[in-house]
């Protein structure tokens, strides 16, 4: 049971925590205008009501005590006289609904003109008393009235004053539409003033997320601090954090580097060495130092690669492959092979410049290679995909050979070392920006590597 | 032919200088970039192989220098940088060509012949000057398709005349090239080998123009 009750909490607080802001701050003034308004409104009718009902019932307990006072008795007629005139002319209009009777209960009864023949309903009562009651021509009457001894009667004469109660009414109903008016006002007021916090207290968020945004796709390095206390010191955390992520990332470069250096020149030895060994030994250390070799290549390009995670700030992709291309095409050129580039104007790419260069070395590296005379590089965009063309006029590959390249990276041919290992490492790189690579045959008659990279920067102008 | 080591680490100064001797060519080394500016001014080699991490400053530096002061040497770099962006750096400073450390002998031996050989603008591994033909890969002269046996410094010795053919080449360069430096021949021990070489494939191959020095002939001049 226990246990129910927490798992129901735990879906609470989880399905709570996930609101947005602006759905909290809604449902804070919807308790507000649906609960706080209506009961402020039934307090202040309720007191308005009893105040205004008091003081009507005062009025008439003050002209109940003046017509108390003009009560006299005359002895030698045996009758109840009321000498003073009231000076109110309601109380001579027959019907005007303003009405006073004096009566001891039996045959005395004096009552104001304006009663004609009617008579006031009598509930006896020592204390001043106020009700309401039906009056003549069902006029509805607020009633004040009162027992008062009055010598040598031995009796209670009972005296009354009756008003109509409909101004009354009219004042609480007045009021009344004034204050739901006045509360209906003040809730609309209350939402439009939260729509404004929502917009305007809400806006340092959405820009910060805007921001953000921006510098997830590498339009922007960091995030504006410009922003109000609350939010400025979690931007300058964010900053941090990303100053940080650069920081692990330059190191790994930087590490993987030199630890490239500090093993190559001992391996190269190595190699050399194998040479004086029995040609029995020599082939299986070979074997053995080629691993090590391949193992030391492959993770090192794997540290060292940016790839997908991070969104790169957009780079011209011939300007990152220019000194690239010149120096390879100087090696062409002292092979003797012709090094012919073809692009399909500008294109900028969200893509670290290291990368796109590794990807590129290496297959055009494996292309001079093999080539015999030519080497063709193709570059085209179609607005999403990058796609990269390489062919040579060298032996090229069979089917087989073509799989087995893609999937292990594996050395088709020990005499010209590296061209298997080069392209494990564009695989990769290729996997790490999800893109695809075919290798088929060139109308050149060698290797054919075509790479299609989802990295091609939208054209902000278009 | 011959080579200018430029690799600090001496370990693989050794083995690879073994490793190039072993294919027949001679190696000098050096192990600063200071040493081997001071060579390459003075001396004159085939090629050069230059490490691109040294002690006294970044490989491509020294050969931007070298580029800039004439030397068009051919250079073979050696770098232990998987970054494409270093190799490149290496060729616009003007390398020929590259390997990568770890590499295998049979790799750096195969690149330099093809330097060498385009420095002397020659396309196809195997020279030929008339019926006489030599595979630079194998070392292996023919003549008219017969083999021809030689000595190693006889086939140095023609090697150099096949690949500058048909230029003359006088003693000094011949001297230069194919000898060591600290065993450099007066003058009669050429004349002695060029003599060998005239006995094995034909006095009329090799020339010798006076005053200037020796010149691979295609086909026999017709007798005045």
């Amino acid at each position: 049971m226990s246990r129910n009750r927490t798992e129901w909490q735990d879906r609470w607080v989880r399905r709570w925590a996930k609101r947005s802001i602006s759905a909290r701050l809604l449902l804070a003034v919807l308790l507000m205008v649906g609960l706080a308004l209506p009961i402020a409104g039934t307090l202040l009718a309720h007191h308005y009501r009893a105040s205004a009902t008091q003081a009507f019932d005062e009025r008439l307990a003050a002209t109940l005590n003046v017509i108390i006072a003009g009560v006299t008795y005359d002895r030698l007629e045996q009758q109840l006289l009321h000498d003073r005139a009231l000076g109110d002319p309601r109380f001579e209009n027959v019907y005007s609904g303003w009405y006073w009777q004096i009566t001891d209960g039996e045959e005395n009864t004096l009552a104001s003109r304006s009663l004609w023949d009617q008579r006031l309903p009598v509930i006896e009562n020592d204390s001043l008393s106020a009700r309401s009651i039906p009056g003549p021509r069902g006029q509805s009457l607020r009633v004040v009235e009162r027992d008062v001894y009055l010598a040598p009667l031995e009796a209670p004469l009972h005296i009354s004053v009756a008003a109509r109660d409909d101004a009354l009414a009219r004042d609480i109903r007045e009021f009344q539409r004034l204050l739901w008016g006045g509360l209906v006002g003040l809730g609309v007021l209350l939402l439009g003033v939260l729509a404004l916090q929502v917009r305007w207290g809400l806006a340092p968020l959405r820009r910060m997320h805007a921001n953000l945004q921006e510098v997830e796709q590498g339009r922007a390095e960091q995030l504006d601090t410009r922003l109000p206390d609350e939010l400025a010191t979690l931007a300058a955390s964010m900053n941090a954090v990303l100053a940080r992520d650069q920081r692990l990332i330059e190191r790994g470069r930087h590490a993987a580097g030199n630890l490239a250096h500090a093993l190559k020149t001992p391996l190269s030895v190595m190699r050399l060495q194998l040479r004086q060994l029995p040609e029995a030994n020599r082939a299986s250390w070979e074997v053995e130092l080629a691993r090590v070799d391949s193992a030391v290549r492959h993770h090192l390009a794997r540290a060292s690669a940016a790839g997908e995670g991070v969104r790169f700030a957009p780079i011209d992709l011939h300007a990152t492959l220019a000194p690239l291309l010149n120096g390879l095409a100087r090696l062409a050129q002292r092979r003797g092979i012709e090094l012919r580039q073809t692009w399909a104007g500008d294109v900028k790419v969200h893509m670290d410049g290291q990368d796109i260069q590794e990807l590129v070395g290496n297959l055009m590296d494996n292309a001079l290679r093999w080539a015999h005379s030519d080497v063709q590089l193709q570059v085209a965009s179609d607005g999403q995909q990058l796609s990269l063309t390489i062919s040579d006029d060298g032996p090229g590959m069979t089917d087989a050979e073509c799989q087995q390249a893609v999937q292990r990276g594996k050395r088709l041919d020990e005499q010209r070392s590296g061209s298997g290992l080069g392209l494990a490492i564009v695989t990769d790189l290729v996997a790490l920006y999800s893109g695809h690579m075919r290798l088929g045959r060139a109308s050149t008659g060698g290797l054919k590597v075509v790479v299609e990279l989802p990295v091609v920067a939208r054209n902000r102008r278009a | 032919m011959k080579c200018l080591l430029v690799e600090d680490d001496q370990a693989l100064a050794r083995e690879l200088s073994q490793a190039l001797r072993e294919g027949d060519w001679l190696v000098e080394h050096a192990a600063t970039g200071q040493d081997a500016d001071f060579l390459v001014r003075t001396e004159a080699y085939d090629t050069l192989i230059l490490d691109i991490g040294l002690p006294d400053g970044d490989g491509t530096r020294w050969l931007s220098a070298w580029r800039e002061g004439g030397i068009d040497l051919p250079v073979l770099i050696l770098t232990a940088r998987e970054r494409w962006a270093d190799k490149a750096a290496g060729f616009t400073a003007g390398a020929d060509d590259y390997v990568t450390k770890p590499f295998e002998p049979a790799e750096v031996l195969f690149r330099l012949r093809a330097l060498v050989r385009r420095s002397h603008g020659h396309a196809h591994p195997v020279l030929k000057v008339g019926e006489l033909s030599l595979d630079t890969h194998t070392q292996h002269v023919t003549l008219a398709g017969r083999p021809v046996g030689l000595t190693a410094q006889e086939t140095r010795l023609l090697g150099y005349l096949m690949h500058a053919a048909p230029r003359v080449v006088s003693r000094t360069e011949l001297s230069e090239h194919v000898y060591d430096r600290d065993h450099e021949p007066d003058s009669n021990v050429i004349d002695v080998q060029v003599s060998r070489l005239r006995r094995k494939l034909g006095s009329w191959r090799i020339a010798t123009q006076r005053g200037q020095g020796y010149r691979l002939l295609a086909e026999e001049p017709a007798t005045e």
